[in-house]
């Protein structure tokens, strides 16, 4: 049996000794993830897809298309002289020397925090990524913009390696087409090598009979710098695990994650940081805004080690709930090991403020119109952080369409 | 203009406003003045129509209208404004277009069109320079980080965008630097006008050299106490709050 081979096989043989998390494991308490069991399968591209005109219109970047977790080169734009490739291709193709680093891209990290069957299900399965190395001192001039849709299961798996000093802004993108049931199972690796920076978005927009599984894993090296702006609209059932480890000296991460729900969607982010180095900073804003019988979850921990002294660390998560079926489970944890850190972490639950309302309503806007435009406030707050403006108008429209609006408030924000 | 009789209002059971009566007239520029926690922002609140008053008996009538049974933002299309005492700050949403809203909306009400974006930006740039107020404060979050100073300026600057008729300004001067100080008076004098009537609640007779009041009220007790001209800030300067009421 080939590396490759064989790497694949352990990941399976270690998804069938975990397999798929109950509500009994602490980290799976309020998400039920048994329903999903029949639709792990990936299935492949299904041609009916048309996906012209489809995702953020106006984005100036590169783009890496995957239809059903296949990467669709003709549907792509990719950069020259960067190293961009196809998960599937690179495994395709493999021989001798290169099969064991290609093999590494499907090993699963057993001693990561959060690791849990579906992880495991993806290394042993994953149909495709986007594989991207970033050389040393590289600057990838346009974003790149990888736009996943589905209408079935699908398995993806991409690594990010950007090197020394390098630069990059990724937007992945999910959405999906017809209503199916099905389940995208998606890995996300990235490692950071010294003072290197990457901004990442990670919107989720599937259909509301889809369901979304994730990991994003992020290794930084020294004074390295990470931003992540995690959206969830979409999706019946989503479920992210945001696991970073902050290993060298001075590394910085920014975490910025939004909820918009209605319905009975549901959506669970568990975000572990690990300061094991000292002088670095996390920083960590998550909101939701949840309507009709949605159901939010939030888990955040950050993990202070001995030895990281002049840890800087914030977290703060805020919720408004506008019905009253609606719900939030949130839990800020802070561990920490040393003596010499700052930190700072909590969660707000509750209704507009009051005296905001006044104010709006003293200078002439409605009442309504007035909390339609404070709960959209709440929420863009969190996108405050994306550089990009396209990306950013273009998730503000999405989110705003999603919460409750007068004619009025469209109006306002319209002109 | 605004007709306030016999008004009772309590807080939490508390009573705090016990039959206060005040009438103003068109053109007409009034000051109160009164010791702390006498109930001052309790009357502007509730003219301006904040929730939480309990207003047991007594009422307001503007324009003819009963006040009591408008909405707060019924009253702003009818012309009432507050600036308050402690302006709150609100993340995220844009002062001018906070401000593009409230005209709008006013003027949808009165069966106007809206205003079009040049032309209101024109107009929110030269009241801007009226009252002296740095430009970059229009692009920024609703008096988010902006020093005590600036929450009042931007409360006089938002009070000449909206051009009401009735406008009660709770200590704005208060947190004004001397410079500040006379530019606002400044603005504010500009905004005089004999279809216009100004309330200033202060707690210093220096603002009442800058706008020269018709009358200044003293309320304490949740009464007007006392009312006379320019002169009574004077003497309450130098004798204070239990003069008064031993005068009366
Ligand atoms: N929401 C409230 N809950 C409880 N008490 C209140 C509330 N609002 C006002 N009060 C009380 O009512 C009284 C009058 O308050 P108000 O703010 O009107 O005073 P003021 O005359 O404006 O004072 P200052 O000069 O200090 O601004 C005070 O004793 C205050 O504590
Ligand atoms: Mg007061």
């Amino acid at each position: 049996m080939s590396v490759l081979t064989q790497t694949r096989q352990d990941a399976l043989n270690l998804f069938e000794k975990l397999g798929l998390p109950t509500q009994r494991d602490e980290d799976w308490k309020y998400t039920d993830a048994s329903r999903l069991k029949d639709l792990l399968e990936p299935t492949p591209v299904d041609e009916n897809i048309h996906i012209k005109d489809m995702g953020i219109t106006g984005l100036d970047a590169y783009r890496m298309v995957f239809i059903n977790g296949l990467f669709a080169e003709a549907e792509s734009n990719l950069p020259e002289g960067v190293s961009i490739l196809s998960l599937a291709e690179l495994e395709k193709n493999s021989v001798g020397d290169d099969a064991e680093g290609i093999a590494k891209l499907f090993t699963v990290d057993t001693q990561a925090p959060l690791i849990n069957g579906f992880n495991a299900y993806n290394a042993a399965k994953a149909s495709d990524g986007a594989v991207i190395i970033l050389a040393d001192h590289a600057i990838l001039t346009k974003p790149l913009y990888i736009l996943h849709i589905s209408n079935q299961s699908n398995v993806i798996r991409h690594s990010f390696m950007i090197g020394q000093h390098a630069q990059a802004e990724i937007i992945e993108h999910f959405i999906s087409t017809g209503d199916n049931k099905a389940l995208s199972n998606s890995c996300s690796f990235v490692a950071l090598k010294a003072e290197a920076h990457l901004e990442h978005s990670r919107i989720q927009q599937e259909g509301d009979k889809q369901s979304h599984v994730a990991r994003v894993q992020v290794k930084q090296c020294k004074k390295s710098s990470y931003t992540f702006h995690g959206v969830e609209l979409g999706a019946a059932l989503s479920r992210t695990d945001l696991v970073v480890n902050l290993h060298g000296e001075g590394a910085s991460c920014d975490l910025n994650g939004l909820f918009v729900l209605g319905g009975r969607q549901h959506a669970d982010h568990h975000t572990r940081i690990d300061h094991k180095a000292p002088h670095c900073t996390s920083r960590e804003l998550y909101r939701t805004v949840l309507d009709g019988r949605s159901h939010g979850v939030f888990n955040g921990k950050v993990l202070v080690h001995e030895g990281a002294i002049k840890t800087d660390s914030n977290m703060s998560n805020g919720n408004i709930l506008l019905s009253k079926n609606a719900e939030i489970d949130t839990k800020p944890e802070l561990e920490i090991y040393n003596d010499d850190v700052k930190c700072a972490h909590g969660a707000t639950i509750g209704q507009l403020d009051d005296k905001q309302l006044f104010y709006l309503r003293s200078r002439g806007i409605s009442a309504e119109a007035a909390q339609e435009l404070l709960t959209f406030a709440f929420a863009d707050e969190v996108l405050v952080a994306m550089r990009n403006q396209t990306v950013r108008s273009y998730v503000e429209k999405a989110a705003f369409a999603k919460l409750p609006h007068s004619d009025d408030l469209e109006e306002m924000l319209g002109s | 203009m605004l007709e306030v009789k016999d008004l009772h209002v309590s807080v939490d059971g508390k009573k705090i406003l016990k039959g206060l009566n005040l009438t103003i007239n068109a053109g007409e520029v009034h000051a109160i003045m009164g010791p702390n926690g006498a109930g001052k922002s309790t009357l502007s609140n509730v003219i301006a129509g904040r929730d939480g008053y309990e207003i047991t008996s007594g009422s307001i009538t503007y324009k003819n209208d009963d006040l009591l049974e408008m909405s707060p933002e019924e009253r702003a299309w009818a012309g009432v404004f507050l600036a308050f005492q402690y302006p709150v700050e609100i993340p995220g949403v844009n002062n001018t277009y906070l401000l593009k809203a409230g005209v709008n909306a006013k003027r949808k009400h009165q069966g106007l069109e809206e205003l079009d974006a040049f032309d209101f930006m024109q107009t929110v740039k030269e009241k801007a320079k009226l009252v002296e107020l740095d430009p970059s404060f229009l692009s920024r979050s609703v008096n988010e980080g902006f020093s005590g100073g600036e929450k009042k300026r931007n409360e006089i600057f938002q009070m000449a965008v909206l051009e009401p008729s009735l406008a009660l300004l709770d200590e704005t001067d208060s947190g004004l630097d001397i410079d500040a100080l006379r530019i606002v008076a400044g603005g504010v004098n500009k905004l005089r006008s004999p279809d216009k009537a100004i309330v200033m609640i202060t707690h210093y007779q220096r603002l009442l050299d800058y706008i020269e009041p018709d009358f200044v009220h003293v309320l304490a007790d949740g009464v007007i106490q006392k009312t006379g001209d320019k002169s009574l800030a004077v003497e309450l300067e130098k004798h204070g709050y239990d003069w008064v009421k031993e005068n009366k």
